[in-house]
């Protein structure tokens, strides 16, 4: 066992050195630097922008400034993030905790809420409830989830003005108000973000665990079970949600970097000031010290997902299929 | 004469026309009643509808298959009754014994734990005491080391230990009538023996009746008093086992009764 | 085996009616230049034709720029649709390419392709693919085939190749090698045609998370760029008139909904013609 840890870990590393050799490869191709625009002017004297670029080592050869980099990065350090005139350590530090806050409430919920529907389905299946819901899922996954935001955004938000349509805190003076205040007020803006990310977990989870569900609702100790005079709901819950839970877990890890990608859409449009935020700010500013540490962090954010998904799977597994 | 326990009047099992498709019978009509303590062999080749059969008398077909006729258990109209009320009975005063001992076990949960549930199904409400009775019945049922091995998964047992969870299992509530689905078959020829013997001695104990469901003719012979044949979804005999052993009627009787004859007539 | 999958397939009304979907679809895409009633880029009177609900002239209305939206969502579908099918075919067959090779070869060959899978599975596409297109600027369609088929080929790898050394076991194959048939023959002549099911499988999964790839980038003007029409960037025009124009949004998110909702039914229906377990439910 210990072994299969070490293996992962090493996995888990080679994933985030191969993520940030090719990002940063990528990078170098690309035209530009944080400096382009503010300094490439005609009145801007040449020794000014040497003096800069000079002062972030963007003046060294490429091969030079990776080495650089992959070594301030082996020592935690990420770099300075030019267009927020902080350190990216600064940045990452305040926007990765809100999109952990935003994917982990859209997790939750989106799996609770799927497992639900597919166990109402499958008690149901093949009769109206088991169909009403299979469309919606369907829907749910076959609508973008970029849209259900924006429709969210312009009815519950800015038409009927049940919640807000961007931020993660009221203005003003909010800052002064008591605890259970402002968590009150953060569970409020997190409303339709989260929301709308959970649906479209939900939505894929609902499928699969419907699909796991039926297979196991075969097995011959199902039978067992209805044999006992069981009512269908404890047949499902106990006997079957159990032997048929871990292929969906598994299959969420496998899942989780399409939604940390989905969770930058949804961070952009409800303004949302996480890691997807950033991105896109440090995109456009072509911020490459920040770009790097994004895509890094939602890398490394991916992969610690899958492993703790995987060891869940791992554990949840059948134990007959394990013993084989 | 006491009342019958069980009277099958005229049942009929269908699997569900698909499009286009007719309505293909598994039975086509079989009768026979059994009394309370009675020990009943069904006999047939694979196919001829035997564990369609047990199913349907519990009630547990599969939506593909459909059941005519009457089924009068305990003065229950069984294909009439309601699911709630099949399912009070399921268990409690009729059981099963599935084929297949490994697969007819749930794989992640403990086998004293799925044996003290046909308790909680029917309403005890003390876990612990659902518990400690389900270890008494897996002991009684034959199984060494009952309180140790009450905590062990499926797969941690051996053919003929799982076999007996489920036996355990079937007779924890006293239950009137016991079906056994080839409750042997999937055993070596030593388990077999063991299990069989057991299933009569719980049999003897508790006065309930039993419905022993084999395509082995040995197995029935060893055990019942009376045997019915099944063929093509019809009842070519309904004798006792001693008469079929003699002079079986049917062409079909026949053949099963001589595949097997020189290992009867030594045993 | 395969054959009767394809023929329980085509017994599925559902199956059918996806597929006649993305038929439909298709034939417009390919149709757009005869059928469409209007020039997609042409600008008729930005003032008197601004965002005019639908009418027999306009059926699915117009947009801010008074263009013919069912227009633009015919051309778009030749955009959306074609960038979607190119990348589909470019990651399936990348997939199926690399799947059979690393199960066929074997040894070091299924190491690298296995690892690399195992790695690249776990970056996010959206995410790596946005931050790719930003650093390049613009895109051309093209390139958009290359970056969102070449980072999808990860999952058709794994199946085919879990098939392919599922398949290399059983008896046919076996029987095939003794008679002396070549590597590479028995698996053109037997395990691709085996696993040619679970491949579509694969195809209609692409085709269903690679359509909302391109209309997510379109829709934060990372994708196609106007005035070329793709229904991400038909839906980003019309995100501010939400409330006031609906037919701007209604009819590209159908296009997209329909499109990936019939992929996906076509996905599941396979799965259950290769069960072959319809007749036992």
């Amino acid at each position: 066992m210990p072994r299969e840890i070490v293996t992962r870990l090493l996995h888990a590393i080679a994933v985030c050195a191969v993520v940030a050799t090719s990002v940063f490869v990528l990078i170098q191709c690309a035209p530009g630097d944080p400096f382009a625009t503010a300094l490439d002017g005609a009145d801007v004297p040449p020794s000014v922008r040497a003096e800069w670029r000079a002062r972030y080592g963007f003046d060294l050869p490429p091969g030079e400034r990776f080495v650089r980099w992959a070594a301030a990065l082996t020592r935690g350090e990420l770099g300075y993030a030019a267009s927020r005139h902080r350190t990216v350590a600064e940045v990452v530090g305040d926007a990765m905790p809100r999109t952990l806050l935003l994917v982990g409430v859209a997790l939750g919920l989106g799996f609770a809420a799927g497992v639900g529907i597919a166990l109402v389905q499958t008690r149901h299946h093949r009769r109206w409830q088991d169909r009403v819901l299979g469309a919606l899922t369907l829907g749910g996954v076959a609508v973008p989830e970029f849209l259900v935001a924006l429709l969210a955004m312009t009815w519950l938000g800015a038409r009927w003005r049940l919640f807000p349509v961007a931020g993660m805190g009221s203005l003003g003076d909010a800052g002064a108000w008591p605890l259970w205040e402002r968590i009150l007020d953060l569970v409020w803006h997190l409303a339709l973000p989260a929301g709308v990310l959970a649906l479209a977990v939900a939505s894929r989870v609902a499928r699969h665990q419907r699909a796991a569900l039926l297979a196991v609702m075969r097995e011959d100790y199902i039978r067992t079970a209805r044999a006992k005079g069981l009512g269908e709901w404890d047949v499902i819950v106990r006997h079957a949600l159990p032997n048929a839970i871990g292929p969906v877990i598994a299959l969420l890890g496998l899942a989780l970097p399409s939604l940390v990608g989905g969770a930058v859409l949804i961070e952009r449009i409800f303004g949302w000031p996480g890691m997807g935020l950033t991105l896109f700010d440090a995109l456009l500013a072509r911020d490459y010290p920040l770009i790097l540490a994004a895509v890094l962090l939602a890398t490394v954010l991916a992969v610690v997902a899958r492993t703790v998904t995987d060891a869940i799977a791992e554990y949840v597994a059948p134990r007959r299929a394990r013993e084989r | 004469m006491n009342p019958a326990l069980l009277i099958v009047d005229q049942l009929q099992i269908d699997v569900n026309a698909l499009r286009g498709a007719a309505p293909k019978p598994i039975l086509r009509g079989v009768s026979f009643a059994m009394q309370p303590g009675e020990t009943v062999g069904v006999l047939g080749a694979s196919g001829s509808g035997k564990t369609s059969l047990a199913l349907a008398l519990l009630g547990l077909l599969p939506p593909a298959l459909t059941a005519r006729g009457r089924v009068l258990f305990e003065g229950h109209e069984l294909l009439a009754a309601s699911r709630g009320a099949r399912r009070a009975l399921r268990g409690r005063r009729l059981s099963i014994v599935f084929q297949e001992p490994l697969t007819a076990l749930n794989p992640r949960m403990r086998v004293g734990a799925q044996v003290a549930e046909m308790a909680r199904a029917h309403g005890e409400r003390d876990a612990r005491r659902a518990l400690r009775s389900a270890v008494d019945m897996l002991g009684r049922a034959g199984l060494p080391d009952a309180d140790v091995r009450s905590r062990r998964f499926p797969h941690e047992l051996s053919g003929g230990e799982r076999q007996r969870v489920l036996l355990a299992m079937a007779l924890l509530l006293d239950p009137a009538l016991l079906i056994a689905d080839e409750p042997t078959s999937a055993l070596d020829v030593t388990v077999q023996a063991q299990v069989l013997q057991l299933l009569h001695a719980q049999q003897r104990e508790r006065g309930l009746a039993l419905l022993l469901v084999s395509h082995d003719l040995g197995v029935i012979a060893t055990s019942c008093e009376r045997t019915i044949v099944l063929h093509d979804g019809l009842v070519v005999e309904d004798v006792p086992t001693r008469q079929l052993l003699s002079a079986p009627e049917h062409a079909q009787a026949r053949a099963l009764v001589d595949a097997v004859r020189p290992a009867v007539r030594s045993a | 085996m395969a054959a009767s999958t394809w023929r329980r397939l085509l017994d599925d009304r559902a199956a059918r009616v996806a597929g006649g979907v993305l038929g439909a679809a298709a034939l417009a895409a390919v149709l757009a230049p005869w059928i469409a009633p209007h020039d997609p880029t042409l600008q008729p009177d930005p003032v008197a034709l601004r965002l005019v609900a639908p009418s027999w002239q306009h059926p699915f209305g117009t947009d801010p720029f008074s263009r013919d939206v069912l227009s633009r969502v015919l051309h778009g579908a030749r955009v959306s649709l074609g960038v979607a099918a190119g990348a589909m075919l470019l990651s399936v067959t990348l997939g199926a390419a690399l799947g059979a090779l690393a199960a066929v070869v074997g040894g070091w060959v299924d190491g690298v392709v296995s690892g690399l899978v195992d790695v690249l599975i776990a970056m996010p596409r959206l995410l790596v693919v946005i931050a790719l297109v930003a650093t390049f600027g613009t895109l051309s369609p093209w390139w958009l085939v290359a970056l969102i088929g070449g980072s999808g080929w990860l999952t058709t790898a794994r199946i085919v190749r879990a098939e392919f050394r599922d398949h290399l076991q059983r008896e046919y194959v076996l029987a095939a090698r003794a008679l002396g048939a070549s590597r590479w023959r028995i698996t053109w002549h037997h395990l691709l045609p085996a696993v040619a099911p679970q491949l579509a499988v694969a195809a209609a999964l692409a085709l269903a998370a690679v359509i909302p790839l391109e209309a997510a980038l379109s829709f934060v003007g990372l994708g196609v760029q106007p005035p070329l029409a793709s229904w991400g960037n038909i839906l980003l025009d019309g995100a501010d008139y939400l409330t006031s124009a609906w037919w701007l949004v209604l009819f590209p998110v159908a296009a997209v909904s329909l499109t990936v909702g019939s992929a996906l039914i076509l996905a599941d229906r396979l799965r259950v013609a290769i069960a072959g377990e319809e007749h036992g439910e």
